[in-house]
This record gives C-alpha cells, structure tokens and sequence, in this order.
C-alpha cells in the first residue's frame, strides 16, 4: 500500500549528485525499473546490459539521426558519425576509419612517448598537481593534434572550449549559452583549418574529408565540419577524462596500481577493467523508430531512449561482483566504447596513447594519493569526470 | 549440428556444435572461446573478430562482401588469404568440420 509519503524514484542526469556517483541510480534502474520513463530529462532510460548491446546492435529500431549526446550541440544530428544511420553512416565511416586502424596508428607511438616524458618531467618537478590540467589534457590534445595534423600553438583555447562544449547547465536542464559558444568556437576553428587545406591539401584527416566522395558526390560542409569537430571533442576531452578515471581509479585501488607500477605489461587489463568500471563515456542517446515494449513499458516511436552503458558494465546479470575493480577479470562484452555500429572509431587511439601515457605514469609515479576528500565533476548528462584531479607524489 | 573446432588465442582446441546461421563469431562468443572480441558486437565494425580458415573450407564459404574486405585491413594480425571476419560467415552444413584459428591480437 502506497503512503502519502512514499518518495517516487527519480533519474535526474542534471542533478550534481548524479555527476558525483550515478551508480547507485543505475541500480535502482536495473533491478527495478529496467525500462524508466524519466521526467527530469523526458526520455526512456535503459540501464541492462543486454538491453543496451541490443539497442546498439538494432539501429534500424534505436536510430541515431536525432542526435546522440543527452544534450544535443546544435548543427551536428545529422552531420556527424555518431549523429547519422546506416547506410550513409557506414560510407562516411569508411572515409577514415583506416586512420584510426592500430596498424595505422603506429607512427603516433615515438611522438606520444617523447610527451609523456617531456609532461611527466614537469609533473615530477611540481609534487602536487592537478592531472587533468597538468598531465591529461596535455598529452590528448598534443596528440589528437598530432594525428589530426593541426599546429600546436591553439592547445589552450581549443580545450577550454571543448571542456563547454560536454557540459550543460545544471538549472536551466539545457546546453546554455557558453556551452553553446563554446561549440560555435570549435567549429569556427574547424572552417579555418578546412579553407586552409582546400587551398593546400595535406596528407591529412581533414584534407581527406574535403577530397572524399561517395556516389561521386563530395560531402556536405556540415559533414566535414561537424564530424571533424566531434573527432576534436572526442579526442580532447573523452581521452582527457578517460585518462583522467584511470589515475582516479589507480588512487582509490593502490593496490592495483602497485601490480601495474611493477609490472607495466597489465595496463592493457587496466584499461579494459576501467573502461568497464569507469567509462567516461557514461550514457547516449537514440529515438525510436516505432512502437516497441520493453519490461512491460509501451514506447513510442519518436520517445527518445538513454543508454546507459556506465550502468551496463556494472550490470551483475553480465559481470560478476561487477562493483569490484579486478584485473583479472574477463571484461570482454563491456560497453565501455559504446557497441554496434557506431563503436567509438577511436578506440585503438584511445587503447594506445593510454597504454603508453599511463603505462609511463605509473612506472614513474607509483606512489600518488588524492590531495583532496571530494572532487568537483564535470556537469555533463553524457559524460563524466572530475573538473580537476588534484594528486600529491609521495605515499 | 555442424561441428566446428576453433584453435583459440592460446592454441587450445575446442570442439563446438553450432547451429545453422550461427556466425563463426556468435559460436565463439558463447561458446566463451579466448581471443574473440568482436567489440562491435557483429555489425562489421572493429575487426576484432578476425580469424583464419582451414584451407579446405575457403571455396565453401559465403562470399566475402566489400565491407568486410575494407574491415580486414584494419585487422591487427597479419591478414592472409585464409582471413575472414567471424561475424561475416555464418554456419551451414558445407562446414562441417571445419577448423578456425583464432589470432593472438585483435
């Protein structure tokens, strides 16, 4: 019998606590309310893992030409991988997915290593630092830049830019305007390259994008743009925070840290257990296509559909004691990369310069503790991770 | 059932019954065979299902579409004329027997 005080469950991305700790709340989803009509954000939450691999097997049913961050950047449903179906999704996806094939990523590695070092050097020499502003967002955008073919002097503005680009205003429940500023930067900057390199094409990923075609047609602007924008967006700041849930994890498990300081050959189960535990990659968006029922729940076509994939890696009817952090675990079927069709095309990217950045760190920095008891985290309903890292050297 | 023995990652065989319009990679994936990962769960994606068919088994395999050929290059082990994607190539009765090798990178 319901009392009159009975608190009704609520699955509110915007809310700061949710940033803090959604894990909780995806409990409550899976073992309660599989499939969740959510008011604060009015969309229909999945938080299952084998609801969710289907959803990002079945696009023709969960369809992404409505947008897939919570919060959508205006100009990019539609222009952008993760934004389009099939079949034009898979030809735009052909265009370049070969220059994030690991064979072809290769060339990166010299490159990457002589950063970690030359970042670590500096870190080293300050003690007590913040990782997000002092190791990883130096080396993503160093990199991202350096596979990109972009020049290196536009670091600092294009990160902060991209750091409002992911967030949303928390009052509002909306992109406000300097997020929205903060995107128009970013793809301002993209329209200058993109002129710079129609007039002088290089061997690069956005010099490919102006000469492409498919069926003999070269691709919209808003394609170049936007997909080139959000490869910028993805490689800045999902790595950055990424990398960012990697040394946060590493504080909270020392003893993990310690197996990987002395053993650098087990940051590839490093990676793949913190993509399940602590993606930063945390929940997308899809629109239906049509009616569908799911767990007694009668969807529309046209409701919008939250996937959880934070919450699928720490589904117990997929993952063992999945609240555990283990390297030994077989993390095969995590969603840390999201799945299907729309898999991150970064993820040899991502794999590698982690491997290298934070095989680096923790041979260099075994010993490391958070300065502080709580961490500010970013205000975003897609991704998360800390607004700052703050880490002491030393035990 | 057609029988399939796929020699995984580590060089162990497993002796598995499949059913018609199983994929290679489906069999694995449940069958819980070390060495497929197929990230992209099926859609021809990540190439992380890539393995080696037995030669006497490649003239009886459904034809290899443009998608996967791209695929195959981004494949992190050597890709040889016995490669194939494992999501690409389902079961039927022309396979019994046949034997996949698994790689050890993907």
């Amino acid at each position: 019998m319901e009392t009159i005080t009975e608190q009704k469950f609520k699955f509110n991305p915007y809310s700061p606590i949710m940033d803090a700790d959604p894990f909780p709340f995806y409990k409550t989803l899976r073992d309660q309310y599989p499939c969740f009509w959510s008011n604060d954000v009015n969309m229909w939450i999945l938080s299952r893992h084998d609801d969710i691999k289907r959803a990002g097997v079945e696009w023709q049913t969960f369809s992404s030409s409505q947008g897939n961050l919570v919060d959508e950047l205006p100009g990019r449903s539609g222009s952008t991988l993760g934004t389009t179906d099939p079949p034009r999704h898979d030809r735009l996806r052909k265009l370049i997915q070969s220059a994030f094939a690991k064979n072809n990523l290769m060339h990166l590695m010299d490159p990457t290593k002589e950063l970690v070092t030359e970042v670590l050097d500096r870190v080293l020499e300050m003690g007590s630092f913040d990782f997000v502003q002092d190791f990883s967002s130096q080396i993503t955008v160093g990199t991202l830049f350096a596979m990109m073919g972009l020049p290196d002097e536009d670091h600092h503005e294009v990160r902060r830019n991209v750091i409002l680009s992911i967030q949303s205003d928390q009052e509002t429940r909306q992109k406000g305007p300097e997020h929205i500023a903060g995107f128009k930067f970013l793809t301002n900057y993209v329209e200058d390259i993109v002129r710079q390199r129609r007039a002088d094409p290089k061997d690069d990923l956005i010099s490919r994008l102006i000469l492409a075609e498919i069926d003999g047609d070269k691709l919209e602007e808003a394609e170049i743009i936007m997909t080139s924008a959000t490869i910028i967006l993805a490689g800045v700041e999902s790595l950055s925070s990424f990398l960012s849930m990697m040394a946060y994890n590493m504080a909270t498990f020392p003893d993990a840290r310690r197996r990987i300081a002395a053993d650098v050959s087990l940051m590839p189960k490093a990676i793949e257990e913190t993509l399940r535990f602590n993606t930063s990659a945390q929940r997308f968006k899809r629109v239906l296509t049509k009616d569908l029922e799911m767990h007694g729940q009668q969807m529309k076509k046209g409701d919008f559909v939250m996937l959880c994939y934070g919450s699928a890696n720490r589904d117990e009817r997929f993952f063992r004691n999945p609240d555990v952090y283990d390297l030994e675990r077989n993390t095969r079927g995590h969603l840390g990369f999201g799945g299907g069709v729309h898999l991150c095309l970064g993820n040899m990217f991502a794999r590698m310069i982690t491997t290298i950045a934070m095989g680096e760190f923790f041979t260099r920095i075994p010993e490391y503790y958070m300065s502080v008891e709580e961490l500010d985290w970013n205000p975003s309903t897609t991704f998360r991770s800390p607004v700052k890292l703050p880490l002491t050297i030393g035990k | 059932m057609p029988q399939i023995t796929y020699i995984d990652s580590d060089g162990n065989k497993h002796q598995v019954e499949l059913p018609l319009g199983a994929t290679i990679m489906e069999g694995a994936v449940q069958n819980d065979i070390k060495g497929i990962i197929a990230e992209c769960g099926g859609s021809c994606m990540c190439a992380t299902c890539h393995c080696y068919i037995g030669e006497e088994y490649l003239d009886k395999l459904p034809e290899m579409e443009e998608e996967e050929d791209e695929m195959l290059e981004g494949a992190v082990a050597p890709r040889t004329e016995r490669s194939r994607l494992g999501c690409q190539v389902r079961i039927s009765n022309a396979l019994d027997g046949l034997v996949v090798e698994i790689p050890q990178e993907q």
